[in-house]
């Protein structure tokens, strides 16, 4: 090489050296960007999903009628201008004026009226379906019988009023609506939303803060970049993020700590130590809306016995647990909802969800012993999830004598299991929050057809107390009666609280006014880029 | 040769037909509803899941479903996940990590693995050669996760000779570390059996015989024996290769690299039975073409072999 | 391999080899009692195998007894030499316990393993033709299975996952590896003048096969599958490891390794010791495998 290629190798290595200068961080640089670790959503249409890692990406890119403050957990007006009823059934919807999708169409009361209907068609096949089943003609849309067609394409409860009014029909009362409107999967959609679903949800076009900047690029990342067209009142701050999206929560946090990402709101319990050393006060830990139970089979006979379910709930460490497998990053729980939810109570169960080995002994004894082995089943789908149904194992022999084995079931096959009372012995429970109310544990998980088999005078108890809550005439008029219902549910303890997940979040010195959300994970329109 | 080639090609029909329906069935005995598994814990109305059991032909019979799986596949079209996603795609993106994880291993295990066979070889019964028997005896016991531990650990965590985990570096710094662990298994196997090839064959009568005509012994190693030594080597890393492009799911898991090893045990767990046929089919192919080509080269390299 | 065989077969047919009556079997263990290696090999295994048939020998817990949860992870201390687990179990404990289910499920599968490729192997490699053709072609099958999806389904239909049922996979899933083995080797031991002359002396197939050729084919497959027990082990440990093997009760040094690898940048404790004891039972299997064949192999001599 002469010294003309010397010259060349030269100027490579001083473009090169001036460019990895600029790079910075390396972690979505210039222009007042940044990205977030994701695992890979399963879509990005909102009603097509109920994944947390879509819902983060969908909070970027969709104004619902209504938000939560996650601090307050005050229910505020986003795209709408009111909600009101006079019986919690009937509902008028006022938009806000002049609000537009990305691509300028603007967004009206037939935006989210054909949303909503398109959305609750059961034919379409969209995850979030369920959502809408509380409103009349649900059933028309959605037959049980595989045979059978709907008999109707539109909810006869959404009626549009005009261009910026929208009447919503519930089949019973309930108090809790506002705050449903929140979440996600109400969001409008514009004409192109409606048609090409797989085009839309490669490309979706909303009325958020931010919108679409190309395509999803499938198992690598979302790009959005800054709406023009948005007048709402929560503005981005920075102008362009990225959603990466990693194969694991651990390969996250490898590039998290190797400063090639921002932000990660999920970091595993493993690597929370370590996450509080290198990011020091910009790790944060802040309570979750997800929480494990350990569900019991009453249809089986040795387990329809309350004084058995309490000996075991008394004879198991849930703190020993926490500290052992979660580096104590996890809340022991002695109620069924978690703090998170307005009407929180430290802990209604009280004695019975207390670590007692002497007391649970004694339950036992008059319970009248325990015949056999219990079988403890899980799906294997977290090796923590193993790990903790070990020590409860271990906890059970030692304590109470009782042996135990696994029942590992495939992910794909658990909640079936469970659905069809396939279970034998006590079972992992968790339930991921949808909305910050108690309803939506308390209904979803003690309510009708519940997988614990739990029947009889003190169910329907709970149900009209979970019904008179929905009927109140505000979503915080309701709250004692869902406290009631809890106390109910707690009292038969057909299923016990374990615990309650904390969401591990750190970011990097790039990054400031950070506001996390237990649903979505980040508010990416609050965060600001310093570089 | 022709006709023994003709022959093999057309054997490996019955294997790819047996082997697709095998693993469909397999997937199909999985207990439980992969659609239902996408939904969670979150409920899932009649309708909705009528609905998706219909665009996936979930309600079909076995052999309805599997007809029009194999009559998709003859076309190239290797289906859908169940949230959409092509499995084609899916299976290119996750291919090029494994096949870049693969061709280092391969190239590491080969090159290193010959020397060090060679090597041994030469000194048998020496204290070279007892000291690599016993490095590669090493390499064998020793479990291939806590191989790849400790070698993370030491030299990526420790010691920052190469990252840690994840494929940002790209080909080759973030794949040698991981290449190197998962062909040290390989590797051990490679450079026993160049040993003891080496070994025997100096042993030979027509070694003898050049070295007493005067051939230095350089010339008679590199002209004579290695290429004789070398059949049964070949044969391995043939073979080896085909393994090496299955993934591994350990090595996968351990630093963090997104194949084909993770994406199967992913979607075993799943039950997605499109995913998991697909790659596994394909894998087939590559494994019976590798034999055959090892075979055909076999041909060439000894010539007291002939193929009819 | 023609030379072997016709040295194995004149010793083995008990004839005169180098001016002295001489078997195979018992020249091999002339050889290996020479061999030291064969000695520390032999007594580490033998160590292993006590370990597996008389754990309370070492140890005064039973397996998954005496945990208290408070001690999770803890180092060593008086009375623990090995720490303690992520359960708070004393780990020396856990470890004396691990060695009962590897061991019997990697000899076990051996054995089993070795039965299935003999009748194959020899059937195969015996009769040729159209019967070769279709077990060749169903090794092939089973060469594509992906290990895990056949370990996946088959432990469905035995929920508890018990050593029985691991042993069932792992046959199930490792028999094609020997099997190809033996055939080849019946194949090349059939062509021998031995077997023509046994042939034209008006034997009967089953005599020839059971007499003449098993005989000679099988001590590189014994060797083989000497080895193969340490892959074996290795692969139960793989399965455990992945979370789809065997689960609590069963206490196995994959299962600990299993759970040791989220926590081993902090507490490599919990991966050490497991590693350790798997490593050297792994080691000697190999080592005596090596040993074996060397002393069975005229050739090296």
């Amino acid at each position: 090489m002469g010294v003309r290629g010397a010259r060349f190798g030269a100027v490579v290595a001083v473009v090169a050296l001036a460019a990895a200068a600029c790079g910075g961080s390396g972690g979505g640089s210039k222009g007042n960007s940044f990205s977030v670790a994701i695992t890979e959503p399963d879509h990005l249409t909102p009603a097509q999903t109920t994944s947390s890692y879509s819902l983060q990406v969908g909070e970027s890119l969709f104004d619902p009628l209504t938000e939560i403050d996650p601090k307050t957990k005050q229910v505020s007006n986003l795209s709408a201008q009111s909600i009101t009823s006079d019986d919690q059934k009937h509902w008028t919807i006022k938009l806000k004026p002049g609000l537009k999708f990305s691509n300028g169409e603007p967004v009206t009361a037939k935006s989210f009226v054909d949303a909503w209907n398109t959305a609750a068609y059961g034919p379409n096949g969209w995850a979030a379906n369920y959502y809408f089943a509380n409103i009349d003609g649900y059933d028309a849309l959605n037959p049980e019988d595989e045979n059978a067609k709907p008999k109707a394409k539109t909810l006869s409860g959404l009626k549009v009023k005009d261009d910026t009014t929208f009447d919503v029909t519930l089949s019973e009362p309930y108090s809790q609506f506002p705050m449903t409107l929140a979440v996600n999967c109400f969001s409008p959609l514009p004409k192109e939303g409606l048609s090409d679903f797989k085009k839309f949800d490669n490309h979706p076009i909303g009325n958020g803060p931010y919108m679409m900047d190309g395509d999803w690029q499938h198992n690598k990342q979302i790009k959005v970049k800054k709406n023009p067209n948005y007048k709402g009142p929560r503005p981005g701050n920075a102008n362009a993020v990225t959603f990466k999206s990693y194969a694991s929560r651990d390969a996250a946090y490898t590039d998290l700590a190797a400063g090639q990402t921002d932000a990660l709101a999920t970091i595993p319990a493993a690597k929370v130590s370590d996450a509080k050393k290198v990011f020091g006060d910009r790790f944060r830990s802040v309570p979750g809306g997800t929480v494990d139970y350990l569900g019991f089979p009453l249809f089986e006979k040795r387990y329809d016995n309350l004084k058995l379910r309490q000996a075991i709930s008394m004879a198991i460490d849930r703190k020993g647990i926490v500290n052992s497998v979660y580096n104590g990053t996890y809340k022991p729980m002695g109620s069924l909802v978690p703090q998170i939810v307005p009407g929180y109570r430290a802990d209604p169960c009280g004695q019975y969800c207390q670590y007692n080995p002497a007391a649970a002994k004694k339950l036992l004894q008059e319970a009248g012993g325990f015949k056999g082995t219990m079988n403890l089943w899980f799906s294997n789908a977290d090796p923590t999830y193993k790990e903790w149904m070990q020590a409860i194992a271990n906890l059970l022999n030692k304590n109470l004598g009782i042996k135990a084995q696994f029942r590992q079931v495939p992910a794909a096959d658990y909640l079936d299991s469970l659905s069809s009372h396939k279970e034998d012995g006590p079972y992992r429970q968790n339930w991921i929050m949808d909305y910050p109310s108690a309803e939506n544990y308390l209904a979803n998980q003690w309510g009708t057809d519940n997988r614990m088999g739990w029947t009889g005078p003190n169910q329907d108890k709970f149900l009209s107390l979970i019904k008179k809550g929905n009927a109140a005439s505000t979503a915080t008029a309701g709250i004692p009666y869902y406290q009631q219902a809890e106390d109910v549910a707690l009292k038969d303890m057909a299923m016990i609280p374990l615990w309650n997940w904390q969401d591990q979040s750190a970011w990097s010195d790039r990054l400031s006014n950070v506001i996390n959300d237990p649903i979505v994970g980040f508010h990416v329109e609050s965060i600001k880029v310093s570089d | 040769m022709w006709r023994y080639v003709v022959r093999r090609l057309i054997q490996i029909v019955p294997v790819f037909l047996g082997t697709t329906l095998l693993i469909y069935t397999l997937v199909f005995a999985l207990p439980g509803d992969p659609v239902k598994a996408l939904a969670g814990d979150k409920p899932l109305p009649a309708s909705v899941l009528h609905a998706l059991h219909e665009r996936y032909n979930l309600d079909d019979p076995f052999v309805v479903q599997y007809g029009k799986y194999l009559g998709n596949l003859l076309t190239g079209n290797f289906g859908e996940t169940y949230t959409g996603q092509s499995v084609a795609s899916l299976m290119a993106d996750r291919w090029t990590v494994t096949a870049q994880l693969a061709g280092t291993a391969w190239i590491f295990e080969m090159i290193v693995g010959i020397g060090l066979g060679v090597y041994a070889g030469l000194r048998h019964g020496r204290l070279g050669d007892t000291a690599v028997l016993g490095l590669t005896t090493l390499l064998i016991s020793v479990p291939t996760f806590v191989v790849g531990y400790t070698a993370q650990l030491l030299f990526g965590l420790k010691l920052e000779w190469f990252p840690t985990a994840g494929t940002q570096d790209g080909w080759p710094v973030s794949y040698l570390l991981p290449g190197i662990v998962l062909g040290s298994f390989g590797l051990a196997y490679v450079a026993r059996l160049t040993r003891t090839s080496l070994a025997e064959n100096l042993r030979a009568d027509y070694v003898r015989t050049a070295t007493a005509k005067g051939m230095s012994r350089v010339r008679v190693i590199v002209r004579h024996t290695l290429r004789n030594s070398l059949i049964p080597v070949i044969t391995y890393l043939g073979v080896d290769l085909g393994n090496l492009m299955a993934g591994s799911i350990v090595i996968e898991g351990i630093f963090n690299l997104p194949g084909i090893g993770q994406q199967v045990f992913q979607s075993i767990q799943l039950k997605e039975g499109p995913v998991v046929v697909g790659i596994t089919t394909f894998l087939v192919l590559i494994y019976l073409l590798a034999n055959l080509i090892v075979d055909i080269l076999y041909g060439f390299l000894d010539p007291r072999i002939r193929y009819d | 391999m023609t030379e072997t065989a016709e040295a194995t077969a004149t010793a083995t047919a008990g004839g005169d080899v180098g001016g002295r009556r001489a078997s195979l079997w018992g020249d091999a263990w002339l050889e290996l009692r020479r061999r030291p290696l064969f000695w520390v090999a032999a007594a580490l295994l033998a160590f292993m195998v006590v370990l597996a048939l008389f754990p309370s020998l070492f140890t005064d817990l039973g397996p998954n007894k005496g945990c208290v949860l408070s001690s999770s992870k803890g180092g060593s201390t008086a009375g623990h030499p090995f720490g303690f687990d992520t359960q708070g179990c004393d780990l020396f404990s856990q470890v004396v316990h691990g060695a009962r289910p590897t061991i019997l499920i990697g000899l076990a599968v051996t054995v089993g393993s070795l039965v299935i490729s003999i009748v194959f192997g020899t059937l195969a490699g015996f009769y040729g033709g159209l019967l070769d053709s279709v077990i060749a072609r169903i090794t092939d099958i089973f060469f594509g299975l992906p290990f895990v999806l056949g370990a996946t389904v088959i432990l469905v239909a035995f929920p508890d996952h018990g050593v029985g049922a691991m042993c069932l996979v792992l046959v199930v899933l490792g028999w094609t590896t020997m099997t190809r083995i033996m055939r080849s080797q019946v194949i090349s031991v059939k062509s021998m003048d031995y077997v023509r002359a046994a042939r034209a002396l008006g034997a009967g197939d089953l005599r020839i096969m059971f007499r003449h050729i098993l005989p000679n084919a099988i001590a590189p497959v014994f060797v083989v599958s000497m080895l193969n027990v340490g892959q074996v082990i290795a692969y139960e440990a793989t399965l455990d490891y992945l979370g789809v093997g065997l689960q609590y009760p069963t206490v196995s040094w994959g299962l600990q390794l299993n759970v040791a690898q989220d926590y081993f940048t902090d507490f490599p404790h919990l991966l050490v010791f497991p590693a350790l004891f798997l490593s050297v039972t792994v080691l000697s299997f190999i080592m005596l495998g090596d040993v074996l064949r060397d002393a069975l192999d005229p050739r090296m001599r």
